[in-house]
């Protein structure tokens, strides 16, 4: 997949496909434990995000991260966004549904 | 009737002071001011408790008379400007409302001559024997009765009105009567309204008669019968309903001027929310306005009128009453949902029916309908239209003019500023503002033009600095059909857009939609 500057946007479900490849991935933490912290996505998946070390993930607030897949279960971070506390999850996974649509990801998004 | 009187006097006399045959008494005084003249009918109207007692002078009655005029006297209201208010005095107001309506009978139109003495013997007695029978229905009543009681509570009260007409000034004030087997509105003028104004109070029950009955066609129910918000498209345009809700949202008081009357009215507009998770806007006028402060409560509001602004909204009607947190058990339920879940539900509100720009006018924003600039200015061009046309649209203020105008108030000449439709003279003009702004979409730009209250010029350009470069949807109005080049279309509604509500229909038009399921 291209360059490695850019990132998809998928959900917990959408994890195997792309070990190894860097991802963009909304999550919000649930429980921390120094370097890492478990985080639910936005269908309901949990994932494990390994933090920088200078990475603080704040309880619920959303965050975009993007990593790279260690695992199915597993993503490094790179780099974090902060989201407000306020985003429809429900609208966030419909989105990344469509846009891995066949009918829509290769014309408009991007080529798997 | 003489005799009719003495009888009555001397039974009167003998007889306890809950005796029912009390009543009869009022016939008697009826029948006194039938044989006196016609002024002192007049003068019962206003100066009732002093007649009486007169009569009682001249009739030697006046212990009995005391002992009526112990209980609360209530007088009906007729409502006809200026006509000699025949009032006649009724017997017995009792919250407890037991109290039979004997005097029924007893209010004749006091009609100089006609044979008084015939009639009245007879209808002392069946009066005497009959109780209820003789109160009528509010139901059933109807212009064409005349000597009718009802017996009824006074559910609403409104304030003391004043007006002038051509005809001459007064003033009037408005009561709701509710039996149970329905509610009826009465209005008292002048004279009678002074009277009555301090004696009607609300809540109290009392038997009133000899009213002028105008209209009864459509005495509504009494019940509470409420309708879910959601079902309020079922329910015409102008008609009246129940509704039950918790206000979400409570507006600023705001003051428009009436063109009609001049008048400034205050008006305040609620949001009500349900559990069918739609919402509606309610306006409360004049002092229900200003008094209002309740926000988050539940309210059963009462004959609130139906209107088609933005899809469906209620307005709040003279004859409308509301109750805050009643104690009814449909209130307690709401109350729970709307503490569990109320406040994270998002609402819907009503679209409005018409179709995009039919002739009737959708007075809503329909995100299903929205167009282009450029189809609209193609599509006017070639339609042959008279009426106005309606349509919804999704563009970005870009440039804003603003124009001050008063419409109908024009320079006089004298430094005062002149009105034609109401023919005053005003010393200064209340500025309204037209903006015309410059809105494009993606295909075209076009002008449209919104209307704004009176306000400072530093707010305004605060306002219109800010609102530049931003998106709205607007519903417009094409003013009349002919697309023409110069054209402004009108906004009727404009909102800010909320990217949400935005998302989520464009989600549900790929997931859902027949052009969703097929695109490629």
């Amino acid at each position: 997949m291209g360059d490695s500057l850019t990132s998809i946007r998928v959900n917990s479900a959408l994890l195997p496909r792309f070990v190894g490849k860097t991802i963009r991935i909304a999550c919000m933490p649930i429980r921390s434990n120094g370097s890492s912290a478990t985080t639910m996505t936005s269908d309901g998946g949990h994932i494990t995000v390994t933090l920088l070390p200078d990475t603080h993930m704040a309880p619920n607030t959303y965050y975009e991260v993007i990593g790279s897949v260690f695992n199915p279960t597993t993503i490094k971070l790179l780099h974090c966004i902060t989201m407000s506390p306020n985003l429809d999850m429900k609208m966030v996974d419909d989105t990344i549904k469509l846009m891995h649509d066949p009918r829509f990801a290769p014309k408009v998004f991007f080529s798997l | 009737m003489v005799q009719l009187t003495a009888g009555s006097c001397i039974g009167l006399h003998n007889a306890a002071p809950d005796d029912t045959s009390l009543f009869d008494a009022t016939h008697t005084l009826q029948l006194l001011s039938v044989r006196s003249s016609i002024f002192i009918q007049a003068m019962l109207a206003t100066q009732l408790n002093h007649l009486v007692k007169e009569e009682q002078i001249k009739k030697n009655t006046i212990s009995m008379l005391l002992i009526i005029l112990g209980m609360d006297v209530v007088e009906q209201m007729v409502d006809k400007i200026g006509n000699p208010v025949t009032l006649t005095p009724e017997a017995g107001q009792n919250q407890a409302a037991a109290t039979p309506t004997t005097s029924t009978s007893a209010q004749q139109t006091p009609a100089p001559a006609p044979a008084p003495a015939a009639p009245p013997p007879q209808r002392q007695q069946t009066s005497s024997s009959s109780n209820r029978g003789s109160v009528y229905p509010i139901e059933g009543l109807s212009p064409y009765q005349n000597n009718w009681t009802i017996k009824a509570r006074v559910t609403q009260k409104s304030e003391m009105k004043h007006y002038a007409t051509a005809k001459g000034e007064g003033q009037l004030f408005s009561v709701t009567l509710m039996d149970e087997t329905g509610e009826i509105k009465a209005t008292a003028f002048n004279a009678v309204a002074t009277d009555l104004f301090n004696r009607l109070q609300e809540g109290k029950v009392y038997f009133i008669s000899r009213a002028r009955c105008l209209d009864t066609s459509n005495v509504p129910s009494i019940k509470y019968n409420f309708v879910e918000l959601g079902n309020l498209e079922s329910q015409p345009k102008d008609s009246t309903c129940d509704v039950l809700g918790v206000v979400k949202d409570v507006g600023e008081c705001s003051e428009i001027t009436s063109k009609a009357t001049n008048r400034t009215i205050t008006k305040r507009e609620l949001t009500l929310v349900d559990k069918s998770e739609y919402s509606v806007r309610m306006t409360l006028w004049g002092k229900q306005a200003e008094n209002f402060s309740s926000p988050g409560s539940v309210i059963a509001f009462k004959s609130v009128k139906v209107g088609d602004y933005g899809g469906r909204s209620l307005s709040f009607f003279s004859s409308s009453t509301m109750s805050i947190n009643p104690d009814i058990p449909d209130a307690h339920v709401l109350r729970g949902w709307y503490d569990e879940l109320g406040n994270s539900t998002s609402y819907r509100a009503h679209q409005s029916s018409g179709g995009s720009g039919s002739g009737t006018g959708g007075t809503g924003f329909q995100r299903s309908q929205i167009r282009s600039l450029h189809d609209v200015k193609a599509t006017s061009l070639g339609s042959n239209e008279t009426e106005s046309t309606y349509f919804s649209t999704r563009a970005t203020i870009v440039f804003m003019k603003p124009e001050s105008l008063c419409k109908k108030v024009t320079d006089d000449g004298n430094g005062g500023w002149r009105c034609e439709k109401c023919n005053q003279s005003w010393p200064r003009p209340k500025y309204r503002y037209i903006m015309a702004m410059a809105c494009s979409d993606h295909s075209e730009q076009a002008w449209l033009q919104g209307f704004n209250e009176e306000v400072n010029e530093a707010a305004f350009n605060e306002v219109m600095s800010e609102s530049t470069c931003k998106t709205y949807n607007f519903l417009c109005r094409d003013p009349n059909g002919r697309g023409q080049s110069r054209v402004r279309y009108g906004i009727v509604r404009i909102h800010p857009i909320d990217y949400k509500e935005e998302a989520k229909a464009l989600r549900d038009m790929l997931l859902n939609s027949p052009w969703g399921q097929t695109a490629v």
